[in-house]
């Protein structure tokens, strides 16, 4: 049995450029990507070190057999779909071209991937923020903060500055890496 | 042909032009891919998420019709729809070429 470890690494769904580049540093490393199992916890199996490319792309809904054969066909193996990304691989020395090494040949394409995680991703995160934790905040101040209440608000918090951080990230990123491509 | 569809496609794009031109012939995206390839010298490539994407929207558009699916690969093909907006984009190509050479284009 090959020797395999896991590793825990966030990356929002506007990280996916440092996903890429990250996962082909594992593989330099001698590190191949095996599996995602729950969200960030990454399994890798020790190889040979090797230069490989890591590409994903997002698709709202599980990648068909026709769209994973394209790939095939232009030599990408699909690794899986994992919470709207699809993981591909392909070995740097089965590039022909600069263009063989990435799954999107024009901008137009670029631009409309980040588009899809904005309109899939972004816009129902926004719509549960302002219809149930918006609510939720402004109805702290009627707590009789009991020490089960204090918990329970300082948990709750917590939860929401995390979401607020996650939806500025995001929102900020994504229209940077779109107005980038729009230059 | 509606506003819309001559918005998105008149002009279109490089990769759009290639692929809507490759499926006069039935075709699907690695054989598209290649075709184009070949014809433009190495100069266009398009890349399996591009084709993909392009393809799905083509036909959602009317521009292109699934004609069958043959060991997992889609077989396209264009629709009277596509012949229209190809012959307009063929047409604004050729008064390109035309003028550039400093010569009048009367269609």
């Amino acid at each position: 049995m090959a020797k395999t470890k896991t590793q825990m690494k966030i990356f929002t769904i506007a990280d996916y450029k440092e996903e890429e580049k990250w996962l082909e540093n594992q593989h330099s490393n001698g590190w191949k990507l095996i599996k995602i199992n729950l969200p960030f916890f990454y399994t890798f199996e020790k190889v040979q070190p090797e230069k490989v490319i890591y590409q994903l792309d997002f698709k709202e809904k599980e990648a068909t057999d026709d769209y994973i054969k394209m790939y095939e066909d232009y030599g990408w193996q699909h690794l899986g779909y994992y919470l709207g990304w699809n993981y591909f691989r392909k070995y740097e020395s089965a590039a022909i071209s600069e263009s063989d090494k990435e799954i999107f040949s024009d901008t137009e394409s670029k631009i409309e991937m980040i588009e899809q995680v904005f309109k899939t991703r972004m816009l129902p995160v926004l719509t549960i923020f302002v219809a149930v934790m918006l609510p939720n905040f402004c109805g702290l101040d009627k707590l009789d903060f009991s020490p089960s209440e204090i918990v329970f608000t300082i948990i709750y918090l917590v939860v929401f500055a995390l979401y607020i951080w996650g939806i500025i990230h995001c929102g900020i990123k994504l229209t940077k890496m779109k107005k980038e491509l729009e230059k | 042909m509606d506003s819309k569809l001559r918005k998105i496609y008149v002009p279109m794009s490089e990769t759009a032009f290639y692929i809507l031109y490759s499926l006069q012939q039935p075709q699907h995206g690695y054989g598209i891919g290649q075709a184009v390839k070949e014809m433009t010298n190495d100069e266009v490539s398009i890349s399996p998420g591009t084709m993909y994407g392009t393809l799905s929207k083509m036909e959602k558009d009317g521009l292109i019709d699934l004609v069958k699916e043959e060991d997992k690969r889609k077989i396209y093909q264009i629709t009277d729809l596509g012949k229209e907006v190809l012959k307009i984009e063929l047409n604004r190509i050729k008064r390109i070429y035309k003028n550039s050479l400093g010569e009048k284009y009367y269609g």
